[in-house]
């Protein structure tokens, strides 16, 4: 009928396929082209005229899909099933989408679907995809609605009519709901843990350290530009040098890999560097990593609630509290503690462990140095000047290792980053004698000068190694550093001076880096309002110390009277106000008329109105019918006629209705 | 209600404000003998006043021909009827011509379409040819026989009755033809009130006799030209374009009004607005003049109920007044 443009039905499809975009990232191939068809169908029915499938068929196809479902997910009471259910049948609700009642309950239900997506993403990439199916729902509800009025009025829509006008529409009816989600937003109760009760292995797997570390196993975090963390410090800013930020740390080697001691996690760090005296102070915004671990520069001197310091000063989450949202927490670092001045024999074990029957060359190596230059600190230097002169590569590509792992490094490639520099280190170390172990975690991190912290990416992954001489106790060196200064420097994708890929200019990181801030500001101001924000946000205006039941009570008298300032609004939206003063009043007089009971509307003309007024206000027959005749000649002959009189006569009409008994 | 008709006698001069009181006062004497119709009574002038020609659809005894006589006799019309037949003849209307031997040569006898008001009976009887004979006369006020064209009188009226009924043997006029009736109306059976009077009162016939004609032809050429100076504001042009729209939309008719149509629907509402006497149209003059003219013309759309009556009057509900 009218052009495609301004027909609901593409637009409304396109937004039911961009709603379902994420979830349709996690279905199964099956269920994908299961919800795409029938968003094919209905496009291709459009256009050819198709009529609506048989009842019969569009019941089965329900079915079908149900049954699909249950083969996919199992059930379909987990999230991602119940979601994928949503999805498929508001996929296949396009099907018989042929009225404007269909199109409408699809159009408000992308909506729904699209708000479930933030049951397993809250970051700022899903605020621009709600803002997305938003627009698309509201374009698709104003153009419906268009198209079912001016339908039922007998008109055709206007061509003019452009999509920037429906768009504008459907955002004003959204402005008026934005004071309201706001009070929901400020007000409503909010407790720890999220309501719908996360599961904790139930975020989809996200990259991120391990608990162990195989040369090679970091590898994929280097492309990996999502942020880790970001941390605003008080006063200066540590040194690059200094950016070591502290994870898992490695005891157990077993020939290829690192890992953990179980028992290790167990000790508890028995003395810690004083809070009140350490020269770094800063919060760290967390992302969530479904990990337990809690990064702090060397050597922390904090333990945030519900987190214990191990011996050797990594942060653990407690038991059932990994960090599945959004996690703040303050930090204090003192670099100059001086970490275990003595070693105790389990640890200096522990320290020393080697697996026999590995790495025959480089033991050869080591204990013919080590009779060389007995001095501990002139042999560390003696290996490091060997990684400084011998012709080793940082690369991010390096060959692959098969058992011998660290002769192969050592002898044969020659070529590897951080964790091959961390462990082949560590493990010589280890075979002179010298208690050691890697600390893996991130070094480094992009400081935004814009919004003053410090961005840590998982790409600023880094490992390192640590050794324990006597009187200084535990020392942090970088191996690295021998071989790539500018690693440490500059971070690992600069020490390359190479792109990681295709898209990878200057300028592009440059968005990402603006975008980050917003990142974070989202992050700050909207995920992380919790609890303690919401208290002391209300603690400003003087309301304090507020139950939960006392919050949803406020929330649900704000609610109200905010509904009912709106509602006033709400009714002239609807109505464009006129620019006809003369016409604006007569529309008023007639709407007051109808509240008045009598039987008129904007389809009835002058004389008809005149007449059902005088018919149902006995009183003021005489005055009603004046009006209308007055407004008549004035609107529709060319009598001069005293038109502010008439538009203050308008005004001034008031029905006054015959009460019983009176 | 006796009126001072003696003294209003037809002048060959006369100014509007006298015409204006003479169209009241046939319109009220019109009324006197077809009781309780004052709507079609007023459709009947307007299409008259809009030079158009009516089409009455309604079952017989219902007042069709004492409508069409008081017409003509308030107006001053010569008055001819045709009870239409299957076996009816183009000839048998707009006449034929004889050779006459004493002046050798042929003369032409015109037949009753050379009427100011005829009444067409039963349309629907006579054959397509007859029938399209009639129509042309209407749509070009001229006949022409043997190639000789004769020009119609003037104003000419055509009253054309159907009964929507009894549809045996008959011709339905096809769309195209039916669009050369400018309005339609339905009589209908009488209210119970007014119809006691009417089996009470006098008979109709004798109250044709006695009415006096108030207008007359040059009067009435007049007055078809006062309702072109009713002026149209641009407001009720735009509500007389938006039902245009509006029945052309595929929601309510199979098709739309059209253009013709519309300029037909401004024509009739001037002439209603005239008959109201205002100089200028309202809403209430198109809405009361658009039944009539959708009526005969639009089929409602299928899946619909109702008459194309029925549904005009729900579309004029539904389409605001700008």
């Amino acid at each position: 009928m009218s052009h495609w443009r301004q027909h609901p039905l593409p637009w409304l499809i396109a937004t039911v396929a961009l709603a379902s975009l994420p979830q349709l990232m996690t279905m199964p191939a099956p269920l994908v082209l299961l919800t795409l068809s029938p968003m094919l169908w209905r496009g291709l029915a459009a256009l050819r005229h198709w009529r609506p499938l048989p009842s019969l068929v569009r019941i089965a196809l329900t079915f079908a899909g149900l049954a699909m479902l249950v083969l996919s997910y199992g059930n379909l009471l987990g999230r991602r099933a119940a979601v994928g259910l949503l999805t498929v049948m508001l996929a296949m609700k396009l099907l018989e989408c042929f009225r404007a009642r269909d199109a409408r309950i699809v159009a408000s239900l992308t909506l729904f679907l699209c708000s479930t997506q933030f049951l397993f993403s809250q970051g700022l990439p899903m605020v621009f995809y709600g803002i997305g199916v938003s627009c698309g729902a509201l374009l698709s509800l104003a153009l419906i609605e268009r198209h079912d009025s001016w339908g039922r009025s007998g008109q055709t829509p206007p061509s003019g009519l452009g999509l920037r006008r429906e768009l504008g529409f459907g955002s004003r009816l959204l402005l008026l709901a934005v004071p309201m989600a706001l009070a929901v937003f400020l007000l409503f109760p909010r407790w720890g843990t999220p309501l719908w009760g996360l599961p904790e292995q139930s975020l989809d797997a996200r990259s991120g350290l391990s608990t162990s570390m195989t040369p090679g196993s970091i590898q994929g975090l280097f492309m990996d530009d999502s942020p880790a963390f970001r941390a605003r410090f008080e006063g200066s800013l540590p040194s690059r040098e200094e950016l070591y930020w502290r994870g898992p740390v490695m005891w157990n080697f077993d020939g290829r890999s690192w890992s953990f001691g179980g028992w290790m996690r167990g000790l508890e760090r028995q003395t810690l560097p004083n809070a009140d005296a350490a020269p770094y102070r800063y919060e760290v915004q967390m992302e969530p990593n479904e990990r337990h671990w809690l990064f702090a520069l060397d050597y922390p001197g904090l333990i945030p609630d519900k987190t214990r310091l191990t011996e050797d000063f990594q942060l653990l989450r407690q038991r059932r509290h990994a960090i599945t949202s959004l996690f703040r927490y303050d930090m204090v670092s003192d670099p100059g503690f001086q970490d275990s001045p003595e070693l105790s024999i389990v640890l200096r074990n522990a320290a020393l462990q080697l697996p026999e029957q590995f790495n025959p060359r480089t033991r050869e190596l080591v204990e013919r140095w080590r009779a060389e230059t007995p001095n501990d600190a002139a042999l560390v230097r003696r290996v490091l000047a060997h990684f400084n002169q011998q012709p080793f590569r940082y690369t991010l590509n390096p060959p692959l290792l098969s058992r011998h792992s660290v002769d192969e490094f050592l002898f044969d490639t020659q070529a590897g980053f951080c964790e091959h520099y961390a462990s082949t280190f560590t493990v010589m170390m280890r075979m002179a004698g010298i208690p050691a172990r890697v600390v893996t975690g991130y070094q480094g991190g992009w400081y935004n000068e814009l919004g003053n912290y410090l961005l840590v990416r998982q790409s600023d992954a880094h490992a390192w190694a640590e050794i324990w001489l006597p009187g200084v106790g535990w020392t942090r060196i970088d191996p690295t550093a021998a071989v790539a200064p500018s690693r440490v420097e500059d971070g690992p994708l600069d020490a390359l001076n190479q792109r990681r890929h295709a898209f990878d200019f200057p300028w592009m990181r440059q968005i990402r880096n603006g975008f980050d801030i917003l990142d974070r500001t989202w992050n700050q101001w909207v995920i992380g309002f919790d609890a303690a924000r919401q208290s002391n946000l209300l603690g400003i205006i003087g309301i304090e110390k507020l139950q939960s039941r006392d919050l949803a009570l406020l929330l649900a008298v704000v609610l109200l009277l905010g509904s009912v300032a709106v509602v006033p609004w709400l009714k002239r939206l609807g109505k464009r106000r006129e620019r006809d003063a003369l016409l604006r009043q007569w529309r008023r007089f007639i709407g007051r008329l109808a509240d008045a009971g009598v039987p008129v509307s904007a389809a009835l003309g002058p004389l008809e109105v005149g007449a059902a007024a005088a018919s149902h206000l006995p009183t003021q027959a005489q005055a009603a019918r004046q009006l209308a005749q007055e407004y008549l000649a004035q609107r529709y002959g060319d009598e001069a006629g005293d038109r502010e009189a008439l538009i203050q006569g308008l005004k001034k009409f008031r029905a006054r209705t015959e009460k019983h008994g009176s | 209600m006796k009126h001072s008709s003696a003294n209003v006698s037809p002048q060959p001069t006369s100014n509007q404000h006298e015409r204006r009181q003479l169209l009241t006062a046939a319109l009220a004497a019109v009324n006197e003998v077809l009781l309780g119709k004052p709507e079609q009574v007023r459709l009947a002038f307007a299409c008259l006043l809009a030079r158009g020609h009516l089409l009455i659809e309604d079952i017989p005894g219902v007042g069709k021909t004492t409508l069409a006589r008081a017409l003509a006799t308030v107006t001053g019309a010569r008055y001819q009827r045709v009870q239409f037949t299957s076996d009816l003849m183009p000839a048998d209307i707009v006449g034929l011509s004889v050779y006459r031997r004493d002046e050798e040569r042929f003369e032409f006898h015109p037949g009753p379409i050379f009427a100011d008001l005829l009444l067409a009976d039963e349309v629907n009887r006579a054959t397509p040819k007859t029938q399209s004979a009639l129509l042309e006369a209407m749509a070009e006020n001229q006949v022409t026989v043997e190639g000789t064209t004769h020009a119609l009188p003037d104003p000419f009226f055509v009253i054309a009755t159907q009964n929507p009924l009894d549809m045996i043997g008959t011709y339905p006029l096809p769309d195209s033809q039916l669009d050369r009736f400018l309005l339609s109306v339905s009589l209908g059976l009488p209210s119970p009130e007014f119809e006691k009077q009417l089996l009470l009162g006098e008979d109709r016939a004798h109250l044709l006799a006695r009415m006096e004609p108030l207008l007359d032809q040059t009067r009435l050429k007049l007055l078809q030209q006062d309702c072109n100076q009713v002026r149209v504001s641009d407001p009720l042009l735009a509500y007389l374009q938006t039902l245009l729209a509006a029945t052309r939309n595929q929601r309510w008719f199979q098709h739309g009004l059209s253009p013709r149509a519309g300029l037909a629907l401004l024509r009739c509402a001037r002439a209603h607005a005239f008959i109201e006497a205002r100089d200028f149209v309202a809403p209430e003059d198109i809405k009361a003049v658009f039944p009539g003219l959708v009526r005969h013309r639009l089929t409602v759309i299928q899946g619909q109920e109702g008459s194309a009556e029925e549904q005009a009057l729900k579309l004029l509900t539904q389409v605001p007044v700008p």
